[in-house]
Parts: structure tokens; C-alpha cells; sequence
């Protein structure tokens, strides 16, 4: 079941050139050249991400568009030590793009949907490009030694930016019993993705 | 830690919690070595699910994000405040006065955030003016009562020269009135803007030494109309 593997670079072109990590550093001393290589080597991931969970095409381009100026913005504040590059953007951008859906949903309907609904693409008319495809099958290899409320739970509270009170209420089940199930789940995800820092 | 907030972790790493559960949270973590292990790890993993949903934006994104960033202004680096030299008595006594301090301020920022969440439209900007402000490292919040009923809160930061104030359970304006922050205590009283619903953000704080709220006619006065019915001193 435990699978070892090399921690995926943090660059999609590897080998080639400074990584995220020393890219995000010399971002910090305002490095704009810097920010740019940065900038292609994390956008497939960060917009990725938070298109999966805000679902809304303008809207997640604007998310995503606030995180990479929060990110040139702190990058003051990075150090390798704290994580890797990766990381760090994928943190800001999926805790951004959950805070988005959750305003949204308690600003209820305040907004015109149906205006926001003309100008709204299908999400499947988007050409999705998945520039991981390693990653991505290990990924969904490894979701699929989880039990299936495991993975469901974990799939409702990441994809789909839920509380885990939500994700208890869509399920029917105790908040304890969510709880397990979101820290099992992803503890074996980690042991069978091989992440240990 | 008790089991039960342990099993948090899961949820914590992936964002699954309210912003209070979240901030009630990051104080067990502070002291407990083995739980943000755990959470690093569980992070990390939670990382891997998304890098797997990897997708192409539009070019004009790039753009857009290129241009930003040649008019935002990148925030100082944390410098460390204590250096290796000043131990002993008196810098474990500051070193716990401070801590104390900042639990409670984790606590009351919470409880600020879910507030200022639940009261406002555009909660991820005020969020984000929040914790701008709190990433100064003078940030304080002090609270007054209103004579007219509810509270202001006031977060500052000196340094910055920036306070945001919440106001909570205060009624509206008269019809045609609105609410107007003053700085005071520093020669007269300086016009420090009109509340958008329940909050303003104020500016050059200077040596003032409180913000107070008055109610004058649409548009904001140049000089208080009336005594301020709630003074916080910052």
C-alpha cells in the first residue's frame, strides 16, 4: 500500500532553471522577472484549485488573481523552512477561494444571479489541461484505498470548501465521527502519497 | 491537548472550520509541537489534492496579475524582535507577558472576524484590511461602549498609522444622518471618515489619542456637530 516516492518537484519544468522555492525568494526582494517564472510554474495548480472549488469562472479568476498579488505581496514573509513554495500558494489559494464561497453563500442571494448566470461559462467549456498527470493518477490512486465516506468526506470539505458541520449535515453523521473521518482519511492519503515533511 | 481537539487536524488542514474554530485552533498549535507536525503533514497532503486539479487560466490573467504587482507594495520581512543577548529574568517575564497578550488578542480577533463576517457584504476585504493591520507588530484592540447602545472596536497599529473600527448593536442613523469618526486628543478633533455600515477604516492616526463616532448631516462635517457618543481610546 505505501507507496515511496520522490517528492514531486516543486516546478512542473524540472531540472531546468530555479525552483518555486528559490524563485518565491528572490520574489521577495522585488524581483519582478522572478515573480513572472513563478507565476507560470504555480498558475496551473493555483487556478486549478480554485476553479474546482468556487466553481464560477470570473469569480475564480479574480480569486486566483488576488492570490498571486497576495503572494508577490508576502512573499516578504516566506522562508523554506516554513514549507515549500508549493505549498505556500496552494494554502493561500484554497483558503481564499473557501472564504469567497462562504461569503457568498451568507450573502445569499443578494446578488442578481441571473445576470451573473448569462455571463457565466459552463465549467466543461473551460479547456482543463491538467499539467500533473503523474501527480494526478497517484492522487486518484491513492484516494481510492480510502473507504468511500472517507473520501467522500474529504472530497466535500476541500473540493467543495465545506465546514466540516456542513459536510456532517450533508452526510447524516455525528460532527465527532466527521472529524475522524476527514484526519483518518487524509493520514492515510499521506502515508500513501509519502508526504513527511 | 484533549483528544477531541487533536482530531481537529484533519479538519483544520483543509480549511473545513469556521474562522473562529480556526482561530481557537492555531493556539493549541502554538503548544503543541506534535499537532502542527501533524497539520505540516496533513497540509501537505491536502496540497497534493489540489495540485492535482491543475487547469490553464486564460493568458489575459497574466497580465492583469503582472500589472498588479507593479502597484502593490511588498510588506517588510519579520525581523526578529529579541536577540540571542537579552535572556534572562526580565525577557522570560516579557516573552510570557507577551504571549498572554496575544492569546487573548487571538481570541477577540475571532470573534472580530466571524463578527465582521457575518455583518458585511464584502467580508474577504475586511478580512484582508484586518489582518493587514495585524501583521504590524503593534497591532491592539481596545473596545468602547456606545451612550446610544453596542460597542465600537477599535483595531490599530501605530506604526502603520491605520486602525479599522467595528461597530456592533449600535442603530442606525437618524434619517439623512450618518455616523463620522473623529481622531482626538491631538490638537482638534480631525475628520477621519464616515462609516460605510458598520465599520470604517481611518488613516493617518498620528498622535491621537482615541477615535470617537458622531452622528452629523449626509456628508460628514468638517467639526464635530456633537459630543461623540462612543470614544475608544487606541
Amino acid at each position: 500500500m505505501r507507496e515511496r516516492v520522490r517528492r514531486v518537484p516543486t516546478a512542473g519544468g524540472a531540472g531546468a532553471g530555479p525552483d518555486a522555492d528559490e524563485l518565491l525568494q528572490r520574489v521577495a526582494r522585488g524581483d519582478e522577472a522572478a515573480f513572472e517564472r513563478l507565476y507560470d510554474l504555480l498558475i496551473g495548480p493555483v487556478f486549478g484549485l480554485v476553479r474546482r472549488v468556487v466553481r464560477d469562472p470570473a469569480q475564480s479568476e479574480e480569486v486566483v488573481q488576488e492570490v498571486m498579488v497576495e503572494l508577490w505581496r508576502t512573499a516578504t514573509r516566506y522562508s523554506p523552512g516554513k514549507g515549500s513554495a508549493m505549498t505556500w500558494a496552494m494554502t493561500l489559494a484554497h483558503r481564499r477561494a473557501v472564504d469567497r464561497v462562504r461569503s457568498a453563500q451568507s450573502a445569499t442571494d443578494r446578488e442578481d444571479r441571473v445576470a451573473r448566470g448569462a455571463a457565466a461559462r459552463p465549467f466543461d467549456e473551460v479547456a482543463e489541461q491538467v499539467t500533473m498527470r503523474l501527480e494526478h493518477e497517484q492522487v486518484r490512486r491513492c484516494l481510492s484505498t480510502l473507504t468511500d465516506v472517507q473520501r467522500e468526506s474529504i472530497m466535500l470539505a476541500y473540493y467543495g470548501g465545506r465546514t466540516y458541520r456542513e459536510v456532517g449535515e450533508l452526510l447524516g453523521t455525528p460532527l465527532g465521527t466527521v472529524k475522524t473521518r476527514l484526519r483518518d482519511g487524509l493520514i492515510r492519503l499521506r502515508d500513501c502519497l509519502g508526504v513527511t515533511r | 491537548m484533549s483528544p477531541d481537539v487533536h482530531a481537529l487536524t484533519g479538519a483544520y488542514a483543509l480549511d473545513a472550520v469556521t474562522d473562529l474554530e480556526r482561530a481557537e485552533f492555531e493556539r493549541h498549535l502554538a503548544a503543541c509541537p506534535s499537532c502542527a507536525q501533524e497539520v505540516r503533514e496533513l497540509r501537505e497532503t491536502a496540497v497534493r489534492l489540489g495540485t492535482a486539479a491543475a487547469a490553464m487560466p486564460p493568458p489575459a490573467l497574466k497580465d492583469r496579475v503582472l500589472g498588479d504587482i507593479t502597484r502593490v507594495r511588498q510588506l517588510p520581512p519579520e525581523v526578529a524582535l529579541v536577540g540571542p543577548v537579552v535572556r534572562g529574568r526580565w525577557a522570560l517575564r516579557l516573552t510570557t507577558a507577551a504571549a498572554a497578550v496575544l492569546l487573548v488578542a487571538a481570541a477577540v480577533l475571532g470573534v472580530l472576524l466571524v463578527q465582521a463576517r457575518q455583518a458585511a457584504d464584502r467580508s474577504e476585504q475586511r478580512a484582508a484590511q484586518i489582518a493587514s493591520i495585524l501583521e504590524a507588530g503593534d497591532a491592539k484592540v481596545t473596545t468602547g461602549e456606545s451612550s446610544r447602545g453596542g460597542t465600537a472596536t477599535v483595531l490599530s497599529s501605530r506604526s502603520q498609522g491605520r486602525a479599522l473600527v467595528l461597530t456592533d448593536g449600535m442603530p442606525p442613523p437618524d434619517g439623512g444622518k450618518v455616523y463620522q469618526a473623529w481622531l482626538l486628543g491631538d490638537g482638534d478633533p480631525k475628520p477621519a471618515g464616515l462609516l460605510a455600515g458598520e465599520r470604517v477604516e481611518v488613516t493617518g492616526l498620528g498622535q491621537a489619542a482615541s477615535i470617537g463616532l458622531t452622528e452629523e448631516p449626509a456628508g460628514g462635517s468638517q467639526k464635530p456637530s456633537m459630543h461623540p457618543f462612543v470614544n475608544v481610546v487606541i
